[in-house]
């Protein structure tokens, strides 16, 4: 009864334990309890029973307990990897609840509005954007457990003699970064928002950019995702536009990146600034280049006489669409020009002038 | 609550001279059960379940080195310094006597 009870013990605690080290704890254990039960016998002059095993086990601790102190702390995401964690999560969370409140703000403008049409497409936007956000949530964590795991075996391993140790901490570092060095959370966080959101809205449902007659069909069918693919559009922008498109989506994809590594960062580096000012000037090459297509409108004056009836205001109509897309563009490379200018004065003096660094 | 606090202060304080102590008796070779009589003897009494799981790690960081053997009737895993441990433990032995006297100075 009492081999029956250690075995019992012995194997609540090895199942507990990785495949790995099992046997070998196991058999360990095994030889220290049928030791401590040989000198709890001899010291009592009784023999081994039931009753002693029972004690040296209570005594040894509850199984969970045992094989915990072998496994030391272990994080399904650790201390390490937790505020990269928090800041992913951060991010896609806003992303989604931006994208739910774009789509229930068109379905609220296109459909014909009664209290009850309101509160069901509201109620069917919010079970879009928990559904989303459990969905992310889950997927976040499965990646970041892999990659605590991936940590916690890199980090097993002994250290190997004559291996270079970890780059020290230097606490000049600190009075390196200046204020105007420092990333700006809210809008780089807007910036990754935007992009993101551009890069779904242009890629895979370019049909929307345009105008609908309703989108009746789309709130009924409760999946904007699926409901906007079913809805007919006469689109707004023409073939020749997008095809920069992915010229534009390359663009968004490494602004997206380097947002986050900025955000990870807290502070611009020398490398960051040049990636920036390179973006910029990509997309003021892009700008450009859309500046030199004839017609990045889809629709024409005749199409727009046809809808409206009134060939005048067709005109007018055309001619300020027309204003707004050239305007738009140069805006972006004025913009993006100030960028680069200010992005090139603060490398400048942090690189060249150092002593300026803090003052401006 | 006082001596909730006076308990968990002390067992930190005994928990960062666990290591030293178990060192320092496996200048000799020991199994697991002798090792604990052995530094209960001297005034130190160790949870079985910290001091296994312990040996372990020391052993993984290179310190200790074990085998099994068959004495009597079982197998035993006996414990021993390794050729690193021993090179460790006189540089141990110094850390400590230095912060003995540090604490007398402070206490």
């Amino acid at each position: 009864m009492s081999t029956n009870l250690i075995d019992t013990y012995v194997y609540e605690v090895g199942r507990r334990l990785p495949r790995k080290m099992r046997s070998d704890i196991e058999a360990e254990i095994r030889s220290v309890l049928q030791d401590m039960l040989e000198e709890r016998s001899q010291k009592t002059g009784k023999p081994v029973d039931e009753e002693m095993t029972l004690e040296i086990l209570k005594n040894y601790g509850a199984p969970d307990k045992v094989a915990a102190n072998y496994l030391g702390d272990r994080y399904l995401v650790g201390p390490r990897l937790f505020p990269t964690f928090l800041l992913v999560l951060r991010i896609v969370l806003t992303v989604i609840g931006v994208l739910a409140a774009i789509g229930l703000g068109i379905a609220l403008y296109q459909t014909t509005l009664s209290p009850a049409n309101a509160l069901h497409t509201t109620l069917k936007a919010f079970g879009y954007f928990f559904t989303s956000a459990f969905t992310a949530l889950g997927n976040i964590v499965i990646i970041f457990a892999i990659l605590e795991w991936a940590l916690y075996r890199a980090g097993d391993k002994p250290e190997i003699q004559g291996q270079p140790k970890e780059k020290e901490w230097d606490p000049r570092s600190l009075t390196k970064v200046s204020s105007p060095n420092r990333v700006k959370m809210g809008e780089t966080i807007l910036e990754i928002v935007g992009s993101f959101v551009a890069i779904v809205l242009f890629n895979f449902y370019p049909q929307i950019i345009g105008f609908t007659p309703s989108l009746n069909g789309l709130v009924e069918s409760g999946n904007w995702a699926v409901g906007f693919s079913n809805l007919n559009f006469v689109p707004l922008f023409s073939e020749a536009f997008f095809r920069f498109m992915p010229y534009l989506t390359i663009v968004w994809v490494l602004t997206i990146l380097l947002d986050i590594v900025l955000l990870r960062l807290g502070y611009w580096k020398a490398w960051t600034r040049i990636a920036s000012i390179c973006l910029k000037i990509i997309s003021i090459i892009i700008a450009a280049g859309m500046l030199g297509v004839p017609s990045l409108l889809a629709v024409t004056t005749t199409s727009l006489t046809t809808a409206l009836g009134d060939a005048n205001a067709a005109r007018i109509l055309m001619n300020l669409l027309n204003q707004v897309v050239r305007i738009g563009l140069w805006i972006s490379i004025i913009g993006n020009g100030i960028e680069i200018i200010q992005a090139v004065t603060r490398l400048v003096k942090n690189n060249l002038i150092p002593q300026f660094a803090g003052r401006n | 609550m006082t001596n909730e606090s006076l308990e968990n202060v002390t067992l930190e304080l005994r928990r960062g001279v666990i290591v030293l102590a178990v060192l320092s008796r496996l200048e000799q070779e020991q199994y697991g059960y002798s090792l604990i009589k052995n530094l209960a003897d001297n005034g130190l009494e160790i949870d079985q379940g910290t001091l296994y799981p312990l040996l372990r790690r020391l052993e993984g960081q290179g310190l200790l080195k074990s085998s099994w053997r068959v004495e009597t009737d079982r197998p035993r895993r006996y414990y021993l310094l390794s050729a690193e441990g021993r090179t460790l433990l006189p540089r141990l032995k110094e850390e400590w006597i230095g912060i003995v006297s540090m604490m007398e100075k402070m206490l």
